[in-house]
């Protein structure tokens, strides 16, 4: 188990070569890429997440810390794939129509994927169809929608209204967040979830399906 | 009449503690090596990549009724609809930090090098920024009186996308000041390529005129008041000369 550990901490250390080592290391070793993701990356950035959370580290940690976790996910998909071992659920993320401000939304996408979420980033300037067709095809349990300016806003309610017209808005549910966005307004255009920034996504998500 | 000029980065560049301002990091935070590196990595690309160009063009009055107009999708009251029509000159603006920049963005987000790619990105947009209080003081300048001691003009600018001007006024921008003989593009969603480029007006006047209460309907949903760094900003602005810059009419 040492060597879960052991990924835990290079993942909050931001050290990418040592955590793709130790993945490595982890799989020849015939552990279960469910435990080195959950037990290893994902505890890793969970305390990463918390940390941040708590002003304790900044943005360009989080990020290192990112990185050196993709170091070990991009070794363990191949696995997942392999053996079909499901993931906690996908997401859609993106910035809506209008709105070229990704930021926050990469951040969001970054700490979703440390929590062992499949994240599909649509990128900025998305059109409300294109959210809800993604999400439909891929079989998606959540939408995240991203907006920093008050003017793109209402852009976000098209989603909405587009899930509802589908009749998909009992299996799809929508998360959003931004600088303008408030609780209020979460609630005032229908949406499921508010993430008030991006180690609360995490959160936000797990609600929403129940985790 | 228009005028482009391009500057050279060192005129513009952000400063080390700016750009870790501008990634969320207090001033007594400690900063680790990997941090530095990253900051000043990131400075070198800047230098290296960064293409700063801009146009620039006056407007009257009754002409700039219409561009900020636009597609009549403002919000009902917004600030800069009652500051424009007490300004003594209205100059619109378009400028660029050229393709490099995103593109080295882009490529470290490809390469899950987010740290950087973050980094950059800030860097950029305070030059941005930087740019933007660097066409100020051009226009300040230009229009400055015989007693400057005794004009109370300031100059700041305002963008479609910001306090109520509805983005879609982009394309009103667009016809007045043709910014792609500078090398911006506008997409159906009136957003720029390339990432790093800006728009809007810098409206020259009395300093009064740019002072207004956050009182307006979507003033409540905005955490940013990003507006209220510019008001304290106003105390400070000063008529300098910028040394470096090459201005074309």
């Amino acid at each position: 188990m040492d060597v879960l550990k052991d990924i835990a901490e290079q993942v909050q250390l931001g050290d990418d070569e040592r955590v793709h080592a130790l993945t490595a290391q982890a799989i020849e070793q015939g552990m279960h890429p469910t435990a080195i993701l959950n037990d290893g990356l994902v505890a890793g950035m969970n305390v990463v997440g918390k940390l941040f959370k708590d002003h304790e580290i900044f943005l360009p940690d989080v990020l290192m810390a990112a990185k050196a976790m993709h170091a070990g996910l991009d070794q363990l998909k191949p696995l997942f794939a392999k053996e079909g071992i499901p993931t906690r659920g996908t997401i859609v993320i993106g910035t809506v129509k209008g709105d070229l401000h990704d930021l926050g939304k990469n951040l969001v996408g970054i700490m979703l994927k440390g929590a062992g979420f499949e994240v599909i980033d649509l990128g900025k300037d998305v059109a409300p169809e294109t959210f809800v067709e993604t999400a439909v095809k891929a079989n998606a349990r959540i939408i995240g929608m991203s907006a920093l300016l008050t003017t793109t806003m209402p852009a976000m309610k098209a989603v909405i209204d587009l899930l509802r017209q589908g009749n998909h808005q009992a299996r799809i549910k929508t998360m959003i967040g931004g600088a303008p966005i408030t609780k209020a307004y979460a609630d005032q255009i229908g949406a499921d979830a508010y993430a008030f920034d991006a180690a609360k996504s995490v959160d936000c998500a797990n609600a929403l399906l129940g985790g | 009449m228009t005028e482009t000029a391009r500057v050279p980065i060192e005129a513009i560049a952000p400063s080390f503690e700016d750009i870790l301002r501008g990634q969320g990091m207090p001033p007594q935070a400690i900063v680790k090596d990997r941090v530095r590196d990253l900051v000043e990595t990131s400075q070198a690309i800047l230098a290296a990549e960064a293409q700063p160009c801009s146009i620039t063009g006056d407007v009257s009055r009754a002409e700039f009724d219409g561009i900020f107009r636009g597609q009549g999708r403002n919000e009902a009251e917004a600030p800069l609809k009652d500051i424009y029509p007490r300004a003594r000159h209205l100059v619109l603006f378009a400028l660029t930090m050229g393709r490099g920049l995103g593109e080295r963005i882009e490529g470290f987000l490809e390469h899950n090098d987010f740290a950087l790619a973050a980094m950059l990105d800030t860097a950029a947009s305070l030059a941005v920024e930087n740019y933007v209080g660097l066409l100020e003081r051009r226009v300040a300048e230009r229009y400055a009186g015989n007693d400057a001691a005794a004009d109370d003009s300031v100059v700041l600018n305002y963008s479609p996308g910001y306090c109520g001007w509805h983005i879609s006024a982009q394309d009103q921008v667009f016809r007045y000041l043709d910014p792609r003989q500078i090398g911006i593009t506008l997409n159906e969603s009136q957003l720029m390529t390339p990432l790093k480029s800006a728009t809007g007006v810098l409206v020259h006047g009395p300093r009064a005129i740019h002072e207004f209460d956050i009182g307006f309907r979507f003033c409540r949903a905005c955490r940013d008041k990003t507006c209220l760094d510019r008001r304290d900003r106003l105390s400070s602005v000063k008529h300098t000369t910028l040394e470096g810059a090459a201005w074309t009419s």
